[in-house]
C-alpha cells in the first residue's frame, strides 16, 4: 500500500519536471506581445472593472487595515486569514463609497492563509462576484488583474489596480507580478471572467515575488469554514483522497497504474489499466493536470471520471475521502 | 464556538491621525520556501509583465521615450536621477529635491553626449527644476498629451534604468492632491536638556530615515543645526519642519563627548513615519520628497526612485506626465502635464528671451 503512495508521489513529481520543460520550451518560441494585445488586455479589464470594483472592501481591525471581497448577495466575504487572526472576531468594513458597517469572521484555514466572514445584515442585497471553480486554470502566463487598499482606505485614491501575469501555481496559491502591499491582504485577484482567482496574502522583497491563495482552499473546506471551524488539516498538496495511480501510457493516455486498498476509487471501480479520459466533463491529458484536478477538491465531494476500459467508455461517480493519516 | 475569551477586536485604528506609528499594515512577510514548490512550472522571467518579450510591444515608441530623457549622473559618474527633455536647445525637466546642488551633477544623453547643467528655474511647490544642459542643441523634446483624458486602468509606459529601459504598467489610481506634512529626519529626542545644559539627545532612530543614511546614533547629542545652537527639543523640530525635503542640513553632535559633524538630507515626514520600524520593508527604495504635490498621475510602473524626472507616455507615444515620487512598493506619482506644462513654457521662454536691460534714467 505504501509503495504505491510513493509510486504516485514520484510519478508527479516527475511528470510536473517534465511539463515544466515542456512549457519552457513553448515559451522561447512563444510569439513576442505587440501593442494590440495590451489594448485588448486593457479594454477586458476596463470592461470588468464596474462590475467586479463594488465587491472590494476595506477592512479594519485593532490590528491594523487590510481588504476583503464579497462573493455573495447575502454577504459572505473573503479575506486573508491573518486579518481575522481567528473566528468569531468583529472587523469594521468600509465601502468603496466610505459607507462603514462591520463584519464578523467565520472559519478560516491557518496554513493556506484563506478565510471567511460575514458582512451585517443590511435588509438588501450585497454587490458580489463570484469566485472560479476552475482552479487548474490559472496557469503561468495568463493575465489576471487585482484589487485592494495597499496602505488602508483612501477616498480620494479610491481601490488600487494592478494588472499583471501569473507566473505559478502551487496546490494552494497563485504567484502573480500584480504588485502588492500591506493593507492588500485579504483583496482578490481576478481572472479576465471577472472571477476571483486568489486573494492576497504574502509578499516578499521582490517586485515579482507577490502570493495569494488560490480558491482550491476555500472550495476544500467551504463547509468546514462556514461553520467557523479553524482548519488545520489541509497542509500543502493535501486535499480530496482518490486513491490511483496514474502513468502515461505507450499511447500517451493518462491510464491508472494502481489503485489502494480500501480507497474510495476501489469501491468505485476503477481499476488497474483503466484510461481516465476526464473529470466532471474536463479532459485529463496529463497527470499533473489530473492530480491537482483532484487535489482542489475537498474531502466529501463527488467526482464524475470517464474512464475507458478495454476499449469501451463508462462513466463512475467517486466521493472522495480524507487521505488516509499514516499515510500522510 | 470557537473558545476565545478576549473582547470583540477594538475599533479600528483612525487613519486620519498620524501617531509615531501612523497604522500597522496586513502582511504576511515569511520565508518565501513555504511556496517554493519547485516542481511546478514557473514563468520565465522574460515572459512576465515586464519581461522583455512582453515589453517588444512598446519597443517602437523608443524614439518618443527613451530618446526624449537623459541620464542625470554624479561627477564620479553614479546615476541620480532621469530628466525629461523639453526644448531641442538643452532644456530639460527634472525632479528637483533630487538634485539640491546642481554644480555637483552632470546630464548624459541617449546618443552619449555628456554636458554641465546650468539652473535656469526651481519650482518647490512642484519639485521640479527647469535647467539647461550647456553647449547642446540639436535634442528631440517629448511630444506632450493630456493627461487628464486617460482612464482607469489605460497602460502607460515609462523611461526605467536612469533613462535606459523601457518599463509599463497601467494608471492604478484616481488623480488627486497629495498633502504635505513637511518633512523630517527620523529622530524620536529626549525632551529634558542633557546634564551638561545645551544639546537634545537622541533617544530613538526611524529605520532607513535620513538620520540613519547619515550615521546619527541613539545616544548622540545634537549641538548645531544648520549653523544653529540647540538645546529644545521643539526648536530642533521647528528648524527641520519648515525646510523641505531633499534639502541637505549640517549638523554637529556629540558622540561619546567628542564632536563629529554630518549631514542629513531630509525626507518627507509622513514617509519618515510610516516605516519608523521598517514597516515598508520591500519597497525597493523611495524618494525622498513623496509628497506635497497639487495633483498626481498615479501609476504601477515598478520604477526606482533614480527614474523619478523621466516621462511617462501612453501606448500611442504621448508623453502625458514626469515621473515626481516613488513612494512605496506599488506607488509612483507622476506630475500630469496640465499641472506643469504651461507653467514651464513660460520658464523657458523668458530664460531664452530675457527682459532687455532699461537704461537708467
Amino acid at each position: 500500500m505504501r509503495t504505491s503512495f510513493h509510486l504516485l508521489l514520484l510519478v508527479v513529481l516527475l511528470s510536473g519536471r517534465a511539463y515544466a520543460a515542456e512549457q519552457r520550451q513553448s515559451l522561447d518560441k512563444a510569439p513576442k506581445t505587440d501593442i494590440t494585445e495590451l489594448l485588448k488586455i486593457q479594454k477586458d479589464v476596463q470592461k470588468l472593472l464596474p462590475k467586479v470594483r463594488p465587491a472590494l472592501v476595506a477592512i479594519q481591525t485593532g490590528g491594523g487595515t487590510a481588504s476583503g471581497v464579497i462573493i455573495s448577495a447575502d454577504g459572505l466575504l473573503l479575506t486573508a486569514a491573518h486579518v481575522p487572526n481567528g473566528p468569531g472576531k468583529e472587523m469594521r468594513i468600509v465601502l468603496e463609497d466610505g459607507t462603514v458597517t462591520t463584519a464578523k469572521s467565520l472559519g478560516l484555514d491557518e496554513k493556506t492563509d484563506a478565510a471567511l466572514a460575514q458582512l451585517k445584515d443590511r435588509g438588501k442585497p450585497w454587490p458580489f462576484v463570484t469566485l472560479s471553480r476552475e482552479v487548474t486554470k490559472a496557469q503561468p502566463g495568463e493575465w489576471c488583474f487585482a484589487l485592494g487598499h495597499p496602505g488602508g482606505y483612501d477616498k480620494s485614491r479610491g481601490p488600487v489596480l494592478r494588472v499583471g501575469k501569473i507566473i505559478k501555481q502551487t496546490a494552494n496559491s497563485l504567484h502573480s507580478d500584480c504588485v502588492l502591499m500591506g493593507g492588500d491582504s485579504g483583496g482578490p485577484l481576478f481572472n479576465f471572467n471577472g472571477e476571483v482567482i486568489g486573494i492576497h496574502s504574502q509578499i516578499w522583497e521582490g517586485r515579482d515575488q507577490n502570493v495569494h491563495v488560490s480558491m482550491a482552499p476555500f472550495l476544500r473546506s467551504w463547509e468546514a469554514m462556514q461553520k467557523s471551524q479553524v482548519i488545520k488539516t489541509w497542509g500543502i498538496g493535501a486535499g480530496g483522497y482518490l486513491g490511483v495511480a496514474t502513468v502515461m501510457n505507450d499511447s500517451l493516455d493518462l491510464e491508472v497504474a494502481d489503485v489502494i486498498e480500501g480507497s474510495p476509487a476501489l469501491k468505485a471501480g476503477i481499476r488497474a489499466g483503466d484510461v481516465v479520459l476526464s473529470v466532471n466533463g474536463e479532459a485529463m491529458t496529463d497527470q499533473q493536470q489530473f492530480s491537482a484536478t483532484v487535489r482542489a477538491r475537498a474531502a466529501g465531494d463527488t467526482l464524475k471520471l470517464k474512464l475507458r476500459t478495454h476499449g469501451k467508455e463508462r462513466e463512475v461517480s467517486v466521493k472522495l475521502a480524507q487521505k488516509p493519516q499514516e499515510e500522510g | 464556538m470557537p473558545a476565545d475569551p478576549r473582547p470583540a477586536a477594538p475599533r479600528a485604528v483612525d487613519l486620519g491621525s498620524f501617531g509615531l506609528r501612523q497604522c500597522a499594515f496586513f502582511f504576511f512577510l515569511i520565508p518565501f520556501l513555504l511556496h517554493a514548490d519547485p516542481s511546478r512550472p514557473t514563468l520565465p522571467a522574460e515572459e512576465r509583465t515586464n519581461g522583455k518579450h512582453t515589453l517588444a510591444a512598446v519597443e517602437k515608441l523608443k524614439p518618443l521615450t527613451i530618446e526624449c530623457a537623459a541620464r542625470i549622473e554624479s561627477l564620479l559618474g553614479r546615476s541620480i536621477c532621469t530628466a525629461t527633455i523639453v526644448g531641442e536647445d538643452g532644456y530639460v525637466l527634472m525632479k528637483a529635491s533630487e538634485v539640491p546642488e546642481l554644480h555637483k551633477v552632470r546630464i548624459e544623453f541617449s546618443d552619449g553626449r555628456k554636458a554641465e547643467l546650468r539652473e535656469v528655474h526651481r519650482e518647490t511647490r512642484l519639485d521640479l527644476l527647469l535647467a539647461q544642459a550647456v553647449g547642446i542643441t540639436g535634442l528631440r523634446a517629448v511630444s506632450f498629451g493630456g493627461a487628464h483624458s486617460l482612464t482607469f486602468g489605460q497602460w502607460l509606459c515609462s523611461v526605467a534604468d536612469a533613462g535606459k529601459e523601457t518599463r509599463i504598467g497601467i494608471v492604478s489610481a484616481k488623480f488627486r492632491r497629495i498633502p504635505g506634512e513637511g518633512a523630517a529626519m527620523g529622530i524620536r529626542m529626549d525632551e529634558k536638556a542633557p546634564k551638561a545644559g545645551h544639546g537634545v539627545r537622541i533617544v530613538g532612530i526611524a529605520s532607513d530615515s535620513p538620520a540613519e543614511v547619515a550615521g546619527l546614533q541613539k545616544d548622540d547629542v545634537l549641538i548645531t543645526i544648520a549653523g544653529e545652537k540647540v538645546s529644545l527639543s521643539s526648536r530642533v523640530h521647528d528648524i527641520v519642519n519648515k525646510r523641505q525635503p531633499g534639502e541637505i542640513i549640517d549638523i554637529s553632535y556629540l558622540r561619546k563627548d567628542k564632536e563629529e559633524a554630518c549631514r542629513v538630507r531630509l525626507a518627507s515626514r509622513s514617509k519618515v513615519l510610516q516605516n519608523w520600524e521598517g514597516e515598508d520593508f520591500a519597497n525597493g527604495g523611495v524618494s525622498l520628497r513623496s509628497d506635497n504635490f497639487p495633483d498626481v498621475l498615479q501609476h504601477s510602473i515598478p520604477l526606482h526612485p533614480i527614474d523619478m524626472g523621466g516621462p511617462v507616455a501612453t501606448l500611442e507615444g504621448k508623453v502625458v506626465g514626469i515621473n515626481i515620487a516613488r513612494v512605496d512598493r506599488v506607488t509612483t506619482f507622476a506630475l500630469p502635464v496640465e499641472a506643469f506644462w504651461a507653467e514651464a513654457q513660460q520658464w523657458i521662454k523668458a530664460d531664452r528671451h530675457p527682459p532687455k536691460a532699461v537704461p537708467a534714467q
